[in-house]
């Protein structure tokens, strides 16, 4: 690869076009944000820490902030509670069926998240397809409220952001050894022990990679919190959209819009660092 | 080298795209439209028109009245879009902020036919709306005034949503006098709301609401009788209702926006909206809008016979409304949290 | 295997065949759902729907009633077409120079250009919308491109980067051993070896921008309408039924380039690598 005397220049030459558009519509943009932030008036004129201060000393500034990230690790712990055993049903299934399975895992990642979203209003709703099948079945007297709760939204979540869970994961689990699997078993383990003592240490870092695009991607589904969460459930994006869209204060918009970058970017360097420690473990102690 | 290979095959992407880029017609005018029923109604009705008459295009963008203001605050002097349409209040903030072209109505056509007082140096009226309580008539009985919709059974199918319209705000400051507040004084509002807000059905977005009362998600809200028109078009259970203190009315007008590179067409635009034809279109069926024409007749199914009748309408002052109302808004927002 | 189940066993085919199954459930579930929602005959959104019928598909052709979804999807197109295309000449160049690279200033250089895929979208869409408007610039679809190339770059550099890796260096030596220039090579070697990968990244991305929310929810405007605000749009407001048929639309168009692209570049095998 570094043979034939090619200058340093040339080597990283393809990759400036894209590096100048990344200055150019990216850094740049990202910094504009920041000094937008210091400003005092909505008119760009006085500069001053005013709109940090509004947002940093409000209480029902902090608990959005909390509630987005909550939102985020409920989303990521609904994903993998369903996307597991979906990965593990994959991996025992036979060609064929891999390949079907495959298709349904990516299938939902090329219908639009717009798409998606419709389809829960409609699932979801007080006279939709669960309510009508529980009213039916007689479970319950009265329609469930599936539609502006949090549950309803961490559902449909669940659904819209799976695929970005199971494609890392899979990855992960279609490389690992089966013998290890038997191995565990005829040393007399239970599934179940095999499966938290082997597999999951196995797949941590697909399982990391998946769920820090879940995260990044469930807290920033602004469409999605608003129409099914509805307006009592206020999250960072809502808010930023409000202050920008709505109430036209910039400044207070792009204070919003860097807590919800630094708020998730924390989070998810720590799924990122749980998932290079527990694989490094498990390399280690597997190899 | 492979830098050559790129740029050429992206040229040639970009003029075979060029191709299918979609072309702005040489006419064309952006106009802010609230969303729902009248944005249905003007491209229904109106778009055609100034298509016709004038081959200009007409392009629409849903957003409410205070939305409007603020995105045009936001665009800093390149106007989102040609022509405003807004109710009273935020039409003075938008005269405050020097948002709107200086208005002259003597290049309408169709002036003499506009009732008296019906323009002004910023815009001219389109329309009145009306604005009460609609309810579905098939699953609740029919409530009289503003206070029954925090009662039972009403309460526990409520469909909220804030003071970010105009119809919001005086609907909850309606609400507000019902328990003994004030057009200034709104508090008896959130007093009230606190007491029952675990029964509210839904919490919304004023755009939508028609769509969760369509689904059922709640089956009485506060609205203008053009929704209830639209909704019932589409074969919705819904029905509208005079609160017994009044239903709230108000003039909607229609204004060109500062520094707008489409003056020309904007005027056509509004002269189009306000033509007898269109009016009269308006004012049938689905949309039922209240005509500001002297060339068209009320008809009985309107919620108002004339526009004299406006003064049997509960009307609002708006100088009073306007500086307290962001307050409102931020307020309501956290309020409703859970 | 044939051996008898332990209570542990069943329990665990149960749970994780049971979880396994409703994921199944959930994932199918909505997309058949709105497809049949759309073939409805009824005017209001309802399910199961009432009678069958294409008159919200027709409705959806009508040049006059249907025109502001006719232009937003166009607009649709003409930016997903371009940035997908910058996206995959650029992201194919970064991808080339990275799998060069070595050490830390490697993983540096791609943490960097992947960055837009884990940022929070919304965030972006805000600082690209200041950054356009304060600089001057109207809405225009240009700048609609040029958010999207940010945000869908990193797909094409995963794929991309994914079957530089599987190259055999091997190869390579081989070629430049033979006389054969650098760029002669990359013709003859490594383009051919990658040239799934780039088509892969290259649908990914144009799928990405299609569906592309956070950024076009703030730099499109009533000239730049974009097709997800508009359906957004229609289905917070008037919830009317061409919504489920614009999504009929939308699903079965990505159904399509779907077998297509699995046929020719298997795509869900790159996706996953």
């Amino acid at each position: 690869m570094n043979g034939s005397g090619v200058s340093g220049f040339a080597r990283i030459g393809p990759a400036l076009p894209l590096g100048l558009a990344y200055l150019a519509f990216f850094v740049a943009p990202l910094f504009m944000l920041l000094a937008v932030s210091f400003f005092a008036d909505d008119r760009l004129t006085v500069v001053g820490l005013d709109n940090w201060r509004k947002f940093l000393f409000d209480a029902f500034h902090w608990k959005v902030v909390a509630d987005t990230l909550l939102l985020g690790l409920k989303a990521v712990f609904a994903t993998v509670l369903l996307g597991l055993p979906l990965a593990l049903v994959w991996r025992g299934a036979s060609p064929f069926w891999q390949r079907v399975l495959l298709f349904v895992a990516v299938m939902p990642l090329l219908t639009s998240v717009v798409v998606r979203t419709f389809a829960w209003i409609v699932i979801l709703g007080r006279e939709g397809v669960v309510n009508q099948l529980v009213l039916g079945l007689g479970l319950s007297p009265e329609p469930l409220r599936l539609l502006q709760t949090e549950f309803g939204l961490v559902v449909s979540l669940t659904q819209i952001e799976m695929p970005l869970l199971l494609l890392p994961l899979l990855s992960v689990m279609a490389r690992f050894d089966p013998n290890l699997l038997d191995a565990s078993a005829s040393l007399g383990a239970s599934p179940w022990r095999t499966l938290f003592r082997v597999v999951v240490p196995l797949v941590a870092p697909g399982l990391a990679a998946g769920a820090l695009l879940v995260f990044a991607s469930a807290t920033t589904a602004f469409i999605s919190q608003s129409v099914i969460g509805g307006g009592r459930l206020v999250y960072l994006p809502a808010l930023v959209w409000q202050q920008a869209m709505i109430n036209a204060n910039w400044p207070f918009a792009a204070v919003v819009a860097i807590v919800l970058l630094v708020s998730v970017s924390a989070v998810i360097a720590v799924i990122a660092y749980a998932g290079r420690v527990a694989g490094g473990h498990a390399h280690g102690t597997a190899a | 080298m492979s830098f050559t290979i790129g740029r050429r095959a992206a040229l040639m992407g970009a003029a075979a795209l060029g191709v299918a880029r979609p072309a702005l017609a040489a006419g064309s005018v952006t106009a802010a439209i609230y969303p729902g029923a009248w944005e249905e109604a003007f491209r229904e009705h109106v778009a055609p028109v100034l298509k016709r008459q004038h081959g200009i295009d007409l392009e629409m963008q849903g957003l409410f009245a205070v939305d409007q203001v603020a995105k045009f605050a936001a665009s800093r002097g390149a106007p989102p879009f040609d022509c405003f349409v807004l109710d009273p209040g935020p039409r003075i903030t938008a005269i405050e902020r020097g948002q709107f072209e200086r208005f002259d109505a003597n290049r309408l056509a169709n002036k003499a036919q506009l009732p008296d007082g019906m323009a002004d140096e910023w815009g001219v009226a389109t329309g009145a709306q009306v604005v009460g309580i609609a309810y579905n008539p098939k699953k609740l009985p029919r409530p009289t005034g503003w206070d029954d919709l925090l009662k039972d059974p009403w309460v526990s199918k409520l469909g909220l949503t804030g003071f970010g319209t105009t119809f919001g705000t005086v609907s909850l400051i309606e609400l507000a006098k019902a328990f003994g507040g004030s057009e200034t004084n709104v508090e008896p509002v959130f007093t009230e709301l606190k007491k029952v807000l675990g029964k509210i059905a839904a919490v919304g977005a004023p755009a939508a609401m028609p769509g969760l009362f369509q689904q059922g998600q709640c089956d009485i809200m506060y609205t203008n009788t053009q929704t209830v028109t639209t909704l019932k078009d589409r074969g919705v259970d819904i029905e509208f209702v005079a609160p017994r203190t009044g239903a709230v009315s108000f003039i909607t007008t229609l204004h060109i926006a500062k520094g707008s590179p489409a003056v020309d067409n904007a005027y056509k635009y509004i002269d189009a909206a306000i033509s007898q034809p269109v009016q009269k279109a308006l004012s049938e069926a689905p949309y039922f809008f209240v005509p500001v024409n002297k060339g068209v007749a009320l008809n009985a199914s309107l919620p108002m016979r004339s526009l004299d009748e406006m003064s049997r309408f509960v009307t609002h002052d708006w100088a009073k409304i306007n500086p307290l109302r962001a307050g409102w808004i931020d307020r309501f927002n956290r309020e409703m949290a859970k | 295997m044939a051996r008898r189940r332990s209570p542990a066993e069943i329990s665990y085919a149960l749970v994780i065949g049971g979880l396994a199954a409703l994921a199944l459930v959930i994932l199918v579930g909505p997309v058949l759902v709105v497809l049949a929602t759309s073939f409805t005959d009824s005017r209001s959104i309802r399910f199961p729907p009432q009678g069958f019928s294409f008159r919200w598909y027709e409705l959806l052709l009508d040049e006059v009633r249907s025109r502001p979804i006719h232009r937003a999807a166009g607009n649709t197109l003409h930016v997903a077409a371009l940035a997908a295309g910058l996206a995959t000449l650029g992201g194919t160049g970064a991808a080339l120079a990275l799998a060069g690279l070595r050490g830390r200033w490697a993983r540096l250089a791609d943490a960097f250009f992947m960055s837009p895929m884990v940022l929070p979208g919304l965030a972006f869409g805000l600082a690209a919308l200041m950054y356009f408007t304060l600089l001057g610039f109207r809405p225009s679809l240009e700048l609609l491109v040029c958010g999207h190339l940010i945000v869908v770059v990193p797909l094409v550099l995963r794929t991309v980067g994914a079957s530089l890796s599987q190259r055999d260096p091997a190869l390579l030596d081989a070629s430049a051993s033979l006389g054969a220039s650098g760029f002669h090579t990359f013709r003859r070697v490594t383009l051919p070896l990658i040239a799934p990968g780039i088509a892969a990244g290259a649908f990914l991305a144009f799928m990405a921008s299609v569906d592309n929310v956070p950024v076009s929810l703030f730099l499109s405007s009533a000239r730049t309408d974009m097709l997800p605000i508009r359906m957004w749009g229609m289905m917070e407001s008037t919830l009317d039924v061409r919504v489920a048929a614009v999504s009929g639309t939308l699903i079965l168009v990505a159904f399509i380039l779907m077998l297509v692209m699995e046929r020719f570049t298997g795509l869900t095998r790159r996706m996953r690598g």
